[in-house]
C-alpha cells in the first residue's frame, strides 16, 4: 500500500520537473444545433501529438511551447473544424460542431468516437453507449431501455424479464454504482425490471465502467454505469415524444435566460391496468417518471446546472395492496474553471429510495428508505502536454430506516414498530494520474482513499461469546445468537469506522497505429450491502450499512485486453480477460428472515466471491449496418464457511455458484439503414440459464408433500434466448418541416420462447402430485410506437 | 406475518406474469433418508391417549407412489421426570401407535427410534395452548373482495413471547393449509387470522356447507422457525422473489451416524380445536 502512494508521488514529482515553459489553449466544444457540450471529441495541435479529449462537460485544455498550430476539433458524425491559433499566450478558443450532412445523401451512419475501442486510453473496461444507440436497440413493447440495452455488452447480464438491476462480471446487483447526473439510485427497475428507471429521451450518454474503475469512483465493488442527462437544447424550443404500447413520454426543451442557458424537462408515464390480464378491474399496476435539468452560464468560467428526478411505481391490487416505491433525486452543480488549466466541478447531490407498502387485509402499513446527501468537489488539472491530473473529495451522508410498520386502523391486529434507524457517513479523497510516457506507453495510476464511518443514535446488540449467529451443532442448522444486552450510542458517537487504500492502475502500450495491449487493476471497497435472500433483489430489498458485525466488502480486480481497429476504424475487436475477487461477501444462513429484522447480524454469515471470465467484443462502426457480436465466457461463485459461528458454513464452506453465473453469454445486435425511409434493427441473445436449487427429494410431513433440498444453486434453468426485430419508418423527410415524425415496429422474442424466469415445485391442487411449474414473463410481443420531434 | 410480504411479492409478479405452465424437469435424487413424522398432538379437552408416529423414507421428488413406510422399528416416548416410557407398536404400514400416552402439560418428552441399528432420538416439551376465542365467516375481507373467507381470532398473551401454527383442513380435501405466526407485530392484542382458498376460478372458493376443521398450536420458537422454513418451500418455492430454497432440518438427531440424519420432528402439542360449517350469508 505504502509503495502505490509513494510512486504516485514520484509519478507526480517526476512530472513536475519536467513541465516547461508553454502557453495553452481551453475552451468548451458545442454541438451546433442545440448547444449541448460535447463529450469525447478529439482536440489537437496538427502534426504534433499533443492531443486530448473534452471532458463530460465539454471543456479541453491543451498547452505547447511557443508556435503557430493548426487547433483541429474531431468528432464522428461532425465536420472537422480546424482553426490557426497564435500561442503566444493562454487563450480561449470555443467551438461549436455542425453536423455532417453530406453524409446524409449517401446514408451512411456511424458509431459515435467515443463508442469505439479507444487503442491509446489507459482506461480499460469501459464501455459507451450514445443515447441515440440505445433507442436503435429493439425493445420489449417498444420501450427504449437503457439496462437492457447494456446487457448487450460482453460481461453483462441479469436474471432475465422481471428481474431488478444487472450483474456485472459475476458480481451482485448491488455491487453496481448507478449514478443519475452524479446522484446515486438506489433501484434501477420499474416493475421489478420490466422497464428501468432511465428515460432514453433525456439519456445523453451512458458510461458502464465494469473493471479498471477510475478513482474518483467508490463504493461499488462490480461497476459503475454513469449516466448523464441532456443539458436542453439552447438554440430552439423543441418538443419530442412518444405514443406507444406500454406508455407515453413527452420531453420539452429549449434555451433559458436569452440563451445563457437552457433547460429540458421530461415525463413518462405508463398506462394504468397494464399486463392485468387474469385480474379484476381494481387493480393497477404502473409508473411514472419526471426528469428536469436546466443550466445557466454565469459567464465563460462559470456555469451552474440544477437536475433532478423523480420516479414512482404504483401497485394496487383490489384494495388489499398498495404499493408505492421509487427514487427521488437532486443535483446542484457549478463548473468553474480557474484558470485554462484548472477546471472544477462542485456538486451538491440528494437522493431517496423509498418503499411503501399497505397490506389492508391485515391491517399493516410498512414504510422503509435510505437517503443520502453528497457533497463532491473535482478537480481536473491540464499539468501539460503528457500529464492530466484529476483530484478531488466527496463526503456522503446516509440515513438508513429500514423499516416502520404501524397499524392502517383500530381494528388492526397489528403492534406499531419501528427498525433502528441507521446512519452513516462516508468520505473519500483521490487522485488520478494520466501520464503519457511515450507516443507508445500511456499510464493511468490513481488512488482514493476511503473513511467509512458508521454513526451512533441507535444500539447495537450484544450476544453470548460475540456470537450474532451460532452453528447447533445437534440439529446441523445455523441459529441465532443469544443476546445479552445492548449498547447505546449517542448520535455524537461513532460505533465503528474503517478506512481503505484503493489503488487503481491502468496502463496502455501501443503495439502499431491500430492496436493496444491493455493492464487494469483495481482495488474498491464497499461499504453498504443490500439485504436480499431471494432469487431476485425485489424493491423491498432493504440496504444495510457495514459496522459491528458487517465488515465491507473488499475488491480486487485484475484484467488484461487486447483492442485492435481493422480497416481504418471501420472494425474493432475488443477482447479482455479478467478475475475478480471479493472479500467479506455476505450469505444468509438457512431459513434466514430477512423481514422486518432488526438484528440483521443474526441472519448472516460473511465469506468471500471470486469471478473470472473472458470477454470478446466485435464491432462495426460504420456504414449501413452496424452493430456488434459480443461474447463472455465467465465463472461466478461464492464461499461461507461459518466462522466465529462455527460448523462448516453455508454449503457446508464448499464454494457454489452464485445466482449470477452464467457460464455462456452471447449478444448479437445490428441495425441497417436500408433507405432514407426505413431502418431494420435486430438482436439475439444467448445465455446459460441462471443457477438454481433443484428438489433432489421429497417426504410427506403433515399431509403435505414436502420437497427435499441441499447443495445451494446446483442446478440451472433452462438456457435463456431470443431474438428480436424492429424497423423504423420515417416518413417523406421534409428537411424544413419542423414536425418530424417516425412509427417503430419492433417484435420481441420472434420464435416465442418462453424463456423461464423461474421453475417453481410444489402440488398440484386437484391431484396433489408434485409438479415443476415454469413462469415465463414475456412470448411473442409485438409493439408499435409513434415518435415525434416538434 | 413476515412470509405475508414474500406472498404479497409473489402474488403481484403472477399478476403482473400469469403466463405458467407445467414443465417437465429433469430433477437429481439425493440418497434416501429416514423420514420421522413424531406430532403427537393433544386436543384440548380430551386425554390424548392415542398417538401415531409415522416412519418413512424420502423418495424421488417426482415419484408418484405412496411414501414409502419404514417397518420394523423400534420407537418409544420416554417422560423425562418420571421415566414413564410409552412404547409405539408397529402397524407394519410405517404407523407406529400406542392408546396410552400420558400426556402432562409442561412436561418434557423424548422420542427414541431404533432403526437398521442406529438410534434417533429427539426432545420437546408440551406446552400449553392459547384457545380459539371465535370463528366467523365473512366476504368483505381477505385479498379477494367476493370470496368467502374463514375468520379465527384468539387473545396473544402480553407477558411473553408466542408462537403458533394454524391449521386449516377442508373435509374432502387432499392435504390441509398451514400457517406460521409469531407475535412479533401482534404481542398482547386479539389476534385475527384469515383463511380464503383462491384457485383459478369461483368453484375453488368456499361454499355454504363446507366444513373446515381449525387447529390452533402453540409451538416452539424452533419448531416455529421449522415451520416456517417448510410452509414457504412447500408451497411454490423456487419463485423468483420466495427465499432460495435450503435444506430443511428438524430437531431428531442420529447418535449412532450423526452423517445419516433423519428428516421430520418431533413435537408434542396442546392444540385448540374447532370444526367449522359454511351458512349461506345474508346478502
Amino acid at each position: 500500500m505504502m509503495k502505490t502512494t509513494l510512486s504516485v508521488c514520484f509519478l507526480l514529482l517526476g512530472v513536475i520537473m519536467h513541465s516547461q515553459e508553454n502557453f495553452s489553449v481551453s475552451g468548451t466544444i458545442k454541438d451546433f444545433s442545440n448547444g449541448e457540450s460535447v463529450f469525447g471529441a478529439s482536440v489537437y495541435l496538427e502534426n504534433t501529438s499533443n492531443g486530448t479529449i473534452t471532458n463530460a462537460y465539454g471543456f479541453y485544455s491543451l498547452s505547447a511551447p511557443k508556435g503557430t498550430y493548426n487547433l483541429v476539433v474531431s468528432y464522428l458524425g461532425y465536420v472537422t473544424v480546424s482553426r490557426q491559433i497564435q500561442l503566444d499566450k493562454n487563450q480561449n478558443v470555443s467551438f461549436e460542431l455542425e453536423e455532417d450532412t453530406t453524409t446524409l445523401d449517401e446514408v451512411v451512419i456511424t458509431a459515435e468516437e467515443s463508442e469505439k475501442a479507444n487503442i491509446r486510453d489507459p482506461q480499460m473496461s469501459v464501455s459507451v453507449i450514445k443515447g441515440e444507440t440505445i433507442k436503435k436497440i429493439p425493445a420489449v413493447l417498444g420501450e427504449v431501455d437503457l439496462v437492457k440495452s447494456i446487457q448487450m455488452l460482453p460481461g453483462v447480464t441479469n436474471n432475465g424479464e422481471g428481474s431488478n438491476g444487472f450483474n456485472v462480471r459475476g458480481g451482485a446487483t448491488d455491487q453496481n454504482l448507478v449514478l443519475l447526473d452524479e446522484a446515486i439510485i438506489y433501484n434501477e427497475s420499474h416493475l421489478f425490471g420490466f422497464f428501468s428507471v432511465f428515460n432514453a429521451d433525456v439519456v445523453k450518454d451512458v458510461k458502464l465502467y465494469k473493471g479498471n474503475i477510475p478513482s474518483n469512483y467508490g463504493g461499488r465493488v462490480s461497476s459503475v454505469l454513469d449516466i448523464r442527462q441532456k443539458e436542453g437544447n439552447s438554440k430552439d424550443f423543441d418538443l419530442t415524444g412518444g405514443i406507444g404500447l406500454i406508455s407515453s413520454r413527452l420531453a420539452a426543451e429549449g434555451p433559458l435566460f436569452k440563451s445563457k442557458g437552457s433547460f429540458i424537462v421530461a415525463g413518462r408515464s405508463s398506462y394504468a391496468h397494464l399486463f392485468l390480464q387474469a385480474a379484476g378491474q381494481d387493480n393497477t399496476a404502473y409508473f411514472y417518471d419526471v426528469n428536469a435539468k436546466g443550466n445557466y452560464e454565469i459567464n465563460q468560467n462559470n456555469k451552474l446546472y440544477l437536475s433532478g428526478y423523480f420516479g414512482r411505481d404504483i401497485l394496487n391490487f383490489s384494495d388489499s395492496f398498495k404499493n408505492s416505491y421509487g427514487n427521488s433525486t437532486l443535483n446542484l452543480r457549478w463548473n468553474h474553471v480557474f484558470n485554462d488549466k484548472l477546471f472544477s466541478n462542485l456538486s451538491v447531490i440528494y437522493s431517496m429510495y423509498n418503499y411503501g407498502l399497505t397490506l389492508d387485509f391485515i391491517g399493516l402499513d410498512w414504510q422503509s428508505d435510505i437517503k443520502n446527501f453528497n457533497v463532491k468537489y473535482d478537480f481536473k488539472y491540464y499539468l501539460n502536454n503528457k500529464t492530466t491530473i484529476d483530484f478531488g473529495v466527496s463526503g456522503i451522508n446516509y440515513n438508513f430506516n429500514p423499516g416502520e410498520v404501524r397499524p392502517t386502523d383500530e381494528d388492526s391486529s397489528i403492534n406499531e414498530d419501528i427498525l433502528d434507524e441507521k446512519r452513516a457517513f462516508e468520505s473519500g479523497v483521490y487522485a488520478n494520474v494520466e501520464h503519457k510516457f511515450t507516443d507508445r506507453l500511456n499510464l493511468q495510476l490513481g488512488l482514493r482513499f476511503s473513511l467509512f464511518n458508521r454513526l451512533g443514535g441507535q444500539a447495537i446488540s450484544t450476544y453470548e461469546n460475540n456470537q450474532p449467529v451460532v452453528y447447533n451443532e445437534n440439529f446441523g442448522i445455523y441459529e441465532e445468537g443469544t443476546k445479552t444486552g445492548e449498547i447505546d450510542y449517542s448520535k455524537g458517537e461513532s460505533i465503528k469506522t474503517f478506512s481503505n487504500f484503493e489503488p487503481r492502475l491502468g496502463l496502455a502500450y501501443q503495439l502499431n497505429e491500430s492496436s493496444s495491449v491493455k493492464l487494469g487493476y483495481s482495488r474498491i471497497a464497499q461499504y453498504l450491502h443490500l439485504l436480499s435472500n431471494t432469487a431476485n433483489a425485489t424493491p423491498l430489498d432493504v440496504w444495510a450499512p457495514s459496522g459491528t458485525f458487517i465488515e465491507p466488502q473488499l475488491a480486487n480486480q485484475y484484467s488484461i485486453g487486447y483492442f485492435k481497429e481493422l480497416s481504418n476504424g471501420l472494425f474493432s475487436i475488443e477482447t479482455e480477460a479478467y478475475y475478480k475477487t471479493v472479500d467479506n461477501r455476505i450469505d444468509y444462513i438457512d431459513g434466514s428472515n430477512l423481514i422486518a429484522q432488526n438484528n440483521i447480524e443474526t441472519q448472516i454469515l460473511s465469506g468471500e466471491s471470486r469471478a473470472y471470465g473472458l470477454e470478446f467484443l466485435f464491432r462495426k462502426n460504420k456504414g449501413r449496418f452496424t452493430g456488434w457480436f459480443a461474447y463472455t465466457l465467465s465463472k461466478s461463485e461464492q464461499r461461507t464457511p461459518g466462522g466465529s459461528a462455527g460448523g462448516l458454513g453455508i454449503n457446508d464452506g464448499e464454494w457454489y455458484n452464485t445466482a449470477y453465473d452464467r457460464t455462456h453469454d452471447l449478444s448479437v445486435t445490428g441495425s441497417y439503414e436500408l433507405s432514407e425511409k426505413w431502418s431494420l434493427s435486430s438482436n439475439f441473445i444467448f445465455q446459460t440459464g441462471r443457477p438454481t436449487t433443484y428438489p433432489v427429494g421429497q417426504y410427506e410431513y403433515e399431509g403435505l408433500s414436502i420437497p427435499v433440498y441441499d447443495s445451494r444453486n446446483a442446478n440451472r434453468l433452462p438456457s435463456y434466448n431470443r431474438l428480436d426485430v424492429g424497423a423504423t419508418y420515417t416518413p417523406n423527410k421534409k428537411p424544413n418541416a419542423k414536425w418530424k415524425g417516425e412509427w417503430v415496429f419492433s417484435i420481441y422474442n420472434l420464435y416465442d420462447r418462453k424463456n423461464a424466469a423461474s421453475i417453481s415445485f410444489g402440488q398440484n391442487l386437484e391431484t396433489g402430485v408434485n409438479e415443476a411449474t415454469r413462469t415465463a414473463i414475456f412470448g411473442i410481443v409485438p409493439s408499435i410506437t409513434y415518435n415525434f420531434k416538434f | 406475518m413476515k412470509n405475508t410480504l414474500y406472498i404479497f411479492l409473489v402474488a403481484l409478479f403472477s399478476m403482473l406474469t400469469s403466463c405458467t405452465d407445467v414443465v417437465e424437469v429433469d430433477v437429481p435424487t439425493a440418497d434416501a433418508r429416514l423420514v420421522i413424522e413424531a406430532s403427537l398432538d393433544i386436543v384440548k379437552g380430551t386425554s390424548g391417549m392415542e398417538q401415531t408416529i409415522k416412519l418413512s423414507t424420502t423418495t424421488p421428488y417426482f415419484e408418484t407412489e405412496e411414501p414409502r413406510a419404514v417397518t420394523g422399528a423400534e420407537v418409544t416416548v420416554t417422560r423425562v421426570s418420571d421415566n414413564a416410557v410409552f412404547v409405539f407398536e408397529d402397524q407394519l404400514n410405517g404407523e407406529y401407535t400406542t392408546t396410552s400416552f400420558g400426556a402432562l402439560l409442561d412436561e418434557t418428552y423424548t422420542l427414541n427410534v431404533v432403526y437398521n441399528g442406529e438410534t434417533f432420538t429427539a426432545t420437546e416439551t408440551l406446552l400449553p395452548t392459547t384457545s380459539i376465542t371465535r370463528v366467523t365467516q365473512s366476504r368483505d375481507g381477505g385479498f379477494l373482495p367476493e370470496a368467502l373467507e374463514l375468520n379465527v381470532y384468539f387473545n396473544d398473551p402480553v407477558d411473553e413471547t408466542n408462537f403458533y401454527i394454524l391449521r386449516y383442513f377442508e373435509v374432502g380435501d387432499l392435504y390441509p393449509t398451514l400457517f406460521s405466526v409469531s407475535d412479533e407485530f401482534l404481542n398482547g392484542n386479539e389476534v385475527h387470522m384469515f383463511f380464503e382458498k383462491d384457485g383459478d376460478d369461483e368453484e375453488d372458493e368456499f361454499e355454504p356447507g363446507d366444513i373446515v376443521d381449525v387447529n390452533l398450536y402453540n409451538v416452539s420458537e424452533t419448531y416455529y422457525n421449522y415451520m416456517d422454513i417448510l410452509i414457504g418451500q412447500s408451497g411454490s418455492s423456487g419463485n423468483p422473489f420466495s427465499p432460495a430454497p435450503v435444506e430443511l432440518r428438524g430437531n431428531c438427531i442420529n447418535i449412532t451416524n450423526a452423517d445419516n440424519y433423519p428428516y421430520g420432528y418431533f413435537r408434542v402439542t396442546q392444540t385448540d380445536a374447532v370444526t367449522y360449517t359454511f351458512i349461506e350469508d345474508e346478502e
